[in-house]
Parts: structure tokens; C-alpha cells; sequence
């Protein structure tokens, strides 16, 4: 029990020395750095959206670059025209979380594979979608707008009042949906993960709680969109690429599916990494993050949020060797199954056992 | 009970010490705009990224992913001519200095959040001016960043119309290249001079570049004897365009507009239409017309005449071997630029021509400020830079025009591409 309480309030200096450096970064740092704090706080939103529907309910989603992409033209158009900012925000979140429903209550019928081919032609049928109605979307050129400047009394410069603002959103998004995972939805989405029948026999209907994981998802996409907006200033049909969607799951693996820590990992992953293998050598970029994503996937197969876990079971493979006992084959397996079930059920997921 | 104090305590602690960090370095940023300000205020004071016998450049580009060919070369030429040109002493500026000129290259994935974000790191790092990006939609998301910041964003690689139409309203932004409009009326041009009548069938992107490229030859065939009697579209993500080249055969117009900007579609529509049948006289954009990559998998022989647009010399082919500017090219390209890229897309030769515009811009510099450098970058008329085919010449004074004017029409010839006087 001390223990315990100890531990909760490291737990809550952790948090709190977090949301410090979340609220002072910005002041100290250049306006490079704050873009890219920025964009962290907007994928972060469309990685939760991800994580949803991946690593909480266990179904494949490989268009959520469509519903990004989607919020920030809403975002785009609003702004044009000249609509009041919170007004198209909230469209930002309703119009994508019903289009996702739309899709999901066709979609939510199938699994696996065919599921991920729906999903896959969202991003596919929204770039030549976005294109071709220029008189909306700006066409192929793309549309620039400006907005979100910082107000006099503020003293702010733009990048921190944007920042500023995404992070707001990022942070509400964040409590929501931790809310809404450790409630009685989120056992829904658990349980409708591990098995069908089994949720069925519970009463809990896996048809409306995927509809529900894939609108919720499309509406963070959407507000992530919004987000993209007020940092970038600018939307083109290359925001809805399908490798942003690619991206955006292996970022989610990378970070740990199911777990809110991990979303955060993930997206600094998202933002950094790039950043960083261009610093390294500009002309190798996608070399250097593939083999940093193959890395991390071969040395924390549950991802960064996984890391401390994945230390102490390391030291403790160490001393078994040291008094001699030989380890079971299902220790790993079987020091994470007190926690909620993490595997998604993906193609990668399947490469994390035979990895193991 | 106890605990419960505890945690409070210390959440109030945090929030204390998180409030004075607040106002500390609230400060701070300000203090830093505030002499920002302060140092432009001054007439003569430099501007970031120039020194007594330095300068530095920035550039973002596609580097991977599927634009990395262009995107590479965009890079490449540029630092081949930087590179080449500090080797032998430096640029003479206008204020009688020899300056070094670095080049700082981010790779952007043709993502403008990436574009944008290289932007700002490159703008972090000190850069003067942002010279050459590759990308319609990855410039169209710097440029009001550019223009807020009051950055250079000039010699865009890059067709399309917005980066020169209007610099009144984006005085720190302007184009390198002649616009697609500008490509699609040459060729247009070229048919209705031929005082006969020609039918054409057209074959274009289907969005504003393909539009561009189609309003251009519009405009130039506009009362003429030439009569469009097909026309189909396609959407780069297409993965063959045999059936719009077959329902094009059927109209058996005498020659094809195939403004095609991907380059394995266009060695499709090389191969197709010969397999039905169809041998029109054929227009290819200048993005893909490379005889290596196009016309020769292509078999492109095949047909009565093949044309393209150029303007530069191609450094690649035979035709050019002798002449002195691609010797000097492929000399330097060879030490510098092979380090970034190894194959030739037209887009090397168009940086390279940028980096010798770039050095008479520095030549007109008579302030180390980066207005002193608009205003000289905005002031060369008539000059030919090297691999510019004759007649092809820089000038950058017309507030609404990229900086190369004239579109040379040439026609394949077995080996590579000469000029082309008619149809």
C-alpha cells in the first residue's frame, strides 16, 4: 500500500514536470523547435485516433490520413470564409466523424484483410477527390491560408500561440480518450478485441463498438486536421497521402499500440525521426528510418512504451542465468499478462512473435 | 490522509516553480526579438547568414520517396556550380568582398508540413536565402512563411504559375522556370505555323498542371487549321494508360499531345500506341523526354517525329560533347554533384544554369542585406547562363514572370534532341 501511494505520486510529479516542460518549452525554445513541438501535439491527435481502432479494439485502419486530411480542408474552407474559429472546429470534428461512421457502418462488417483494402481506398479516393473539386479544395496547387496569429496581449510570437493552441486541443483529446479507454467503452473495445463471441455472449454488440472506434478515430483525424491547419497554414491533396497513413501505424506500433504513453512516443517518433536521419545524412533519409524503425521493432517488439518493462525483464533474464535457471520459453509472454492485451491484430503483430 | 497533503504539496511546489520558469523566460524570447529588430533597423547591418567571406543557402527538395529523381538534381546542379565555382576562389559580391557560398540541403519527402518544417530549421541555422526547392505544393506552403519572415524563397524549380504571377503581394518569392502554360503554347504554337490542318488528340494530367499545359496550347492554336478531335485525362496514381491510348487511336489523329508527367506512363504511351497501330507524331513535356529513360525503353523511333522543349543543353548526350559549358558541367558534376545524385534529370541542368544566376545576383549585391539582394536578384536582363541553349536567356525584371523566358521546340533525332524550326 505505501508502496503504491509512493509510487502514485512519482507518478504525479512525472505528470506534472511534464506539463511544465510542455508550457515552458516553447518560451525558450526557436521557432524551428516549436514547429516541431507543434507537430508532434497534431499527429499525436491522429495517432490516437489510430491507436483506437488499432491497438484498443483490435481492427485494421489504414485511412486515417484521409480523415487528417479531410478536417484540414473543412479547416481551410472555414477560415476562407471567414467562419468563427470554434464553429470550425467543431465541424472539424463532426463532418470527418461522420463520414468515418458512414464508411465503418459498411466496413465494421468485415475484418482483417478486407477491412484494411476499405480503409487503404480512403486516402486513395480522397487525393484525386481533393484535385478535382478545386473550387473547394484549392485542386492540386493546394490552399494556403493565415490564421491563429497571435493576439497583442498574449506577448506571444505566432509559432508559440499555435503551439499553444494545438497543445490545448492535444491535451483535451488526450483526456477524453483516457477517459473513455479506462471506462466501460474501453472494456468493450478489450473484449471486442480478444474474441467476437465472447463479447457477444456479454452482451456487448462488436458491431457498434467497431462503428463507435472507427468514428471516434475519424473524429480525432478530423481535429487533428484543424491542428495541421493552424501549424502548417497550408493543405494540399498530398496531406492525405496514403504513406502519411502507413506512417501513422507504424508510428503506433513503434510506440506502443494500446497504451496513451506510447501514442506520445509514437508521435515524437513520427515527428523526429525524419528530422533527425536528415541530419544525419540528407541524401539517406529513408534508409536511415528504416533501419531505425527495424531496430526499434527487433529490440522493443511492444514498442517505446515498453521500454521499462523490457529493462527489468532484461536484468532479470540476467540474474536467472547468473543462479542457473534456465529461463521458460513463455517468460516474456507471461511477465506481461497481468496488463491489458496489447497485440494488435496486424500483419506486424505477426512479425512481433516470430521476432520473439 | 498524510499522503494526500503530500501530493498536493507537491503539485503546488511544481506549479510555483513552473510559473516563475514562466515569467523568466518569458522574457527571454522577447529580449531576443527585441534586438532582432533592433539590428535590421540599421541601413547597412547584415543580414543573417552573411559574413565578411561567407554566405549560406538553404534548400529543401525531395530526396526519397517517389519525386527523389528531380528532387535529387534540384540539389545536385546547384552544389555542383556552388561547389565548383568556391573551388576556384569564391563569388565576387557587389560590395567588392569575396565570399564562400554554402549550400545547406533538407530532404522533404514532397511533404509540405516537411517543407515547411525544413524551412524553419534551415532559417534556425542562419540561411540567407532559400534558393531552388523542387515542389509545387511543398513552395506553396513556405511561401507565406517566407514572405512573413521576410526571407528570400527565389529560383523555384518548379512550373507552376503562383510562385511569379503576383509579386506585389509575395515580393520574397519568385519562379526559376518557364510555366507549363508557357510549354503547352510552344507546342501549340509550332502546329498552327505549319499553315495546314493538323488533328490532335491530347492526353493530360488530370488536374491543374495538366490544365495548365492544355490552356497554354488552347490559346496558341486559337483560329488556326488545328483541330483537337480527342481528348483523356489520367491521374498519376493510374498504373497504365493503354485504355486512353487506345480510345485516343480511334479518333487517328495526326499527332499527340501526351503531357504525361510520370515518367513509366509515358514509356507506356511510347509502346502502346505502336502495338495498335497508331504511329501519330508525338509531344512530350519536358520533364519526360529523356531519351535514356523515355524514348529508348519507349522505342519511341518508331514513330514519324518525336519534339520536346528544352532549355538547356543535355549534358548526357552525345549531340553536346564538344561543347565547352557541358565539359566544364560534367567536370565538376563528377566531384561534387555525383555525390548527391547519379542520374541525369533535366532538373541538374536547370539548378547548375540557377547557381551562375545566383552569382550575378551576388554580383549586384552592393549591401550584405538580403533587400540589396532582391533588388540585384530582380535586376539581370539578358544573360545567358551556362548550358542555356541560345536563345533561352535569364531575365528576371518583369514582375510577373519566372526568371528563364523562351522555350527552345526540339525534335528527337536518333541520338538525342536538336531544335526544331517546324512541323
Amino acid at each position: 500500500m505505501e508502496k503504491l501511494l509512493a509510487r502514485r505520486s512519482v507518478r504525479l510529479v512525472a505528470l506534472a514536470v511534464f506539463a511544465v516542460v510542455l508550457v515552458v518549452a516553447p518560451l525558450v525554445s526557436s521557432p524551428f523547435i516549436n514547429y516541431q513541438l507543434a507537430l508532434i501535439a497534431v499527429f499525436a491527435v491522429a495517432l490516437l485516433g489510430v491507436n483506437i481502432v488499432m491497438g484498443y479494439t483490435g481492427q485494421v485502419s489504414l485511412g486515417q490520413s484521409a480523415f487528417l486530411g479531410l478536417g484540414a480542408y473543412i479547416a481551410a474552407y472555414g477560415v476562407k470564409n471567414g467562419w468563427p474559429l470554434l464553429l470550425v472546429l467543431v465541424l472539424c470534428a463532426v463532418l470527418p466523424a461522420a463520414v468515418g461512421m458512414l464508411v465503418a457502418l459498411a466496413a465494421a462488417r468485415l475484418r482483417g484483410l478486407a477491412l484494411a483494402m476499405i480503409t487503404i481506398a480512403l486516402p486513395i479516393i480522397g487525393i484525386p477527390l481533393a484535385r478535382r473539386f478545386s473550387d473547394f479544395t484549392g485542386g492540386s496547387g493546394g490552399a494556403t491560408v493565415s490564421f491563429m496569429k497571435a493576439p497583442d496581449w498574449s506577448g506571444l510570437a505566432n509559432d508559440q500561440w499555435r503551439y499553444y493552441v494545438v497543445l490545448v486541443i492535444a491535451v483535451v483529446a488526450f483526456l477524453l480518450a483516457r477517459n473513455l479507454v479506462r471506462g466501460r467503452v474501453g472494456r468493450a473495445f478489450a473484449i471486442v478485441k480478444e474474441n467476437e463471441a465472447v463479447a457477444l455472449a456479454m452482451g456487448v454488440s462488436p458491431y457498434r463498438y467497431k462503428v463507435l472506434a472507427f468514428t471516434i478515430a475519424s473524429l480525432l483525424g478530423g481535429v487533428a486536421g484543424f491542428s495541421y491547419l493552424v501549424v502548417v497554414q497550408f493543405t494540399s491533396p498530398e496531406t492525405l497521402s496514403f504513406f502519411t497513413s502507413i506512417n501513422l501505424v507504424a508510428a503506433m506500433v513503434i510506440g506502443g499500440s494500446a497504451s496513451i504513453a506510447g501514442t506520445i512516443l509514437g508521435a515524437i517518433y513520427f515527428v523526429v525521426v525524419p528530422v533527425l536521419a536528415g541530419a544525419v545524412n540528407s541524401a539517406r533519409t529513408a534508409l536511415i528510418s528504416g533501419a531505425i524503425l527495424l531496430a526499434v521493432l527487433f529490440l522493443l517488439p511492444r514498442g517505446l512504451a515498453s521500454l521499462p518493462r523490457r529493462v527489468r525483464q532484461l536484468s532479470a533474464r540476467k540474474s536467472h542465468g547468473r543462479t542457473g535457471a534456465t529461463a521458460p520459453h513463455n517468460s516474456p509472454d507471461g511477465a506481461s499478462s497481468a496488463a491489458p492485451p496489447e497485440i494488435p491484430e496486424i500483419p506486424a503483430a505477426n512479425e512481433e512473435r516470430q521476432a520473439r | 490522509m498524510r499522503n494526500f497533503h503530500k501530493t498536493t504539496r507537491v503539485t503546488g511546489a511544481v506549479a510555483v516553480l513552473g510559473i516563475s520558469a514562466l515569467l523568466v523566460t518569458g522574457c527571454t524570447r522577447a529580449d531576443t526579438s527585441g534586438t532582432g529588430t533592433g539590428a535590421s533597423a540599421g541601413a547597412a547591418e547584415a543580414s543573417p547568414g552573411i559574413t565578411d567571406d561567407s554566405l549560406s543557402l538553404g534548400i529543401s527538395s525531395p530526396l526519397s520517396g517517389p519525386t527523389a529523381g528531380p528532387g535529387s538534381c534540384s540539389v545536385a546542379g546547384l552544389y555542383t556550380y556552388l561547389e565548383a565555382k568556391n573551388a576556384a576562389g569564391g563569388f565576387e559580391f557587389g560590395d567588392g568582398k569575396t565570399r564562400t557560398v554554402k549550400l545547406t540541403y533538407l530532404d522533404d519527402v514532397y511533404d509540405p508540413a516537411k517543407a515547411v518544417s525544413n524551412f524553419r530549421q534551415l532559417e534556425g541555422d542562419g540561411i540567407f536565402a532559400y534558393v531552388g526547392a523542387l515542389g509545387t505544393p511543398t513552395n506553396a506552403a513556405v511561401m507565406p512563411v517566407a514572405n512573413e519572415e521576410k526571407v528570400p524563397q527565389v529560383l523555384l524549380v518548379t512550373g507552376a504559375t503562383t510562385f511569379s504571377k503576383d509579386q506585389k503581394t509575395n515580393p520574397w518569392t519568385f519562379g526559376l522556370l518557364p510555366t507549363y502554360f508557357d510549354e503547352g503554347a510552344a507546342f501549340g504554337k509550332l502546329l498552327a505555323d505549319a499553315g495546314k490542318a493538323v488533328t490532335v488528340a491530347t492526353l493530360a494530367q488530370n488536374d491543374d498542371y495538366g490544365k495548365d499545359y492544355l490552356a497554354g496550347f488552347q490559346s496558341a492554336i486559337e483560329g488556326s487549321d488545328v483541330k483537337v478531335v480527342g481528348s483523356a485525362t489520367y491521374e498519376p496514381s493510374d498504373t497504365t494508360l493503354d485504355s486512353q491510348v487506345t480510345e485516343l487511336a480511334a479518333t487517328k489523329a495526326d499527332t499527340l499531345l501526351s503531357a504525361v508527367s510520370v515518367t513509366p506512363l509515358q514509356v507506356g504511351v511510347l509502346t502502346r500506341a505502336q502495338d495498335i497501330g497508331w504511329l501519330p507524331r508525338i509531344f512530350l513535356p519536358s520533364n519526360t523526354s529523356t531519351p535514356a529513360t523515355v524514348i529508348e525503353p519507349g522505342q519511341g523511333t518508331a514513330y514519324p517525329a518525336l519534339y520536346s522543349t528544352s532549355l538547356t543543353k543535355v549534358p548526357v548526350s552525345p549531340a553536346f560533347a564538344d561543347d565547352e559549358e557541358v565539359k566544364a558541367y560534367n567536370a565538376a558534376f563528377e566531384k561534387y554533384g555525383s555525390k548527391i545524385t547519379t542520374t541525369y534529370t533535366p532538373h541538374c541542368a536547370w539548378s547548375y544554369a540557377e547557381g551562375a544566376i545566383l552569382e550575378q545576383a551576388f554580383k549586384g549585391m552592393t549591401d550584405p542585406t538580403r533587400d540589396s539582394f532582391m533588388t540585384a536578384l530582380h535586376s539581370i536582363t539578358g544573360f545567358h547562363a551556362p548550358l542555356l541553349l541560345d536563345g533561352i536567356t535569364v531575365d528576371t525584371t518583369a514582375t510577373d514572370k519566372p526568371a528563364i523566358q523562351g522555350i527552345q521546340l526540339v525534335q528527337y533525332n536518333g541520338k538525342g534532341y536538336a531544335p526544331a524550326s517546324k512541323y
